[in-house]
């Protein structure tokens, strides 16, 4: 049994979508993006949680994901499950055109929300 | 100008946070000495926004407005550690924000090592005169 469990701390899940191949420096600024629009939601709406978060090191995983459907999918249940969500769609002043859907945020989360939503998905 | 005038402007406080409708960016330079991945350098990315985010929030509340409202504006560059150090100082003297990030070091590398400094959210000017040379990531 895994000990540490109990005491690891809430957990953000940066969702990346790699069929448009973006360049490494595209994807840090998109996953930054959700990243900040997360954290100040959770600011808001659950203080106590974004709290906990930064004070156990502001855990992030960037995940990768075959497409937009995909994506689309694990958003609509990462909603019902009632956790932050922010999709992040690109000004499009390079790399791809505008609008495009590239990162989605979910979390600050308990750790075991994050895993079971994102569990089958590979680090980025 | 009165004496007083003259005195208060000698003594008080230097404000940082002035930014009036000027273009906001925030600036994040990569320690490419490191070789960690695409997603890695993501999370590290995300880690020194969300905390410059916090710090501005606290420390320089309009400019952080400024930025968020503006469609928050990133830039991600790469640098080496020595510089990234020079430009950390160079950065501080010049009133702009810095934020440095160091890895835990479960993954990829050694633990403790700088994956990235942000710089900002600040007037893009300003933080073009001191990053402007280094190349995008």
């Amino acid at each position: 049994m895994d000990m540490s469990q109990e005491h690891e701390g809430p957990s953000m899940a940066l969702i990346v979508r790699k069929d448009l191949r973006l360049s490494a420096g595209k994807i840090a600024v998109q996953c930054s993006h959700a990243a900040v629009s997360c954290a100040l939601i959770a600011k808001k709406s659950e203080p106590r949680l974004m709290e906990r978060w930064q004070s156990s090191g502001g855990r992030k995983i960037s995940l990768a994901i075959d497409n937009l459907d995909s994506l689309k999918e694990i958003m609509s249940r990462a909603k019902s499950a009632g956790l932050i969500t922010h999709l992040v769609k690109d000004a499009g002043h390079t790399e791809i055109p505008p609008g495009t859907i590239t990162v989605l945020g979910i979390g600050p989360a308990p750790r075991n929300s994050i895993n079971a939503l994102t569990g089958e998905l590979k680090p980025y | 100008m009165g004496l007083r005038s003259f005195i208060h402007r000698l003594t008080a406080p230097k404000r940082h946070d002035m930014i009036n409708n000027e273009p906001v960016k925030l600036v994040l330079v990569i320690n490419n000495d490191l070789k960690m991945g695409k997603g890695k350098i993501a999370a590290q990315a995300g880690h020194a926004s969300v905390t410059a985010t916090l710090k501005a929030g606290e420390h320089r509340p309009a400019t952080l407005d400024s930025w968020l409202h503006s469609g928050q504006k990133k830039v991600c560059l790469k640098s080496n550690y020595d510089e990234l150090i020079e430009l950390e100082s160079k950065g501080k003297s010049n009133g702009i924000q810095t934020v440095r990030i160091t890895d835990a070091g479960k993954t990829q590398i050694p633990s403790g090592s700088l994956t990235v400094i942000a710089f900002g959210p600040d007037n893009e000017d300003k933080l073009h005169d001191l990053t402007g040379h280094l190349k995008l990531l």
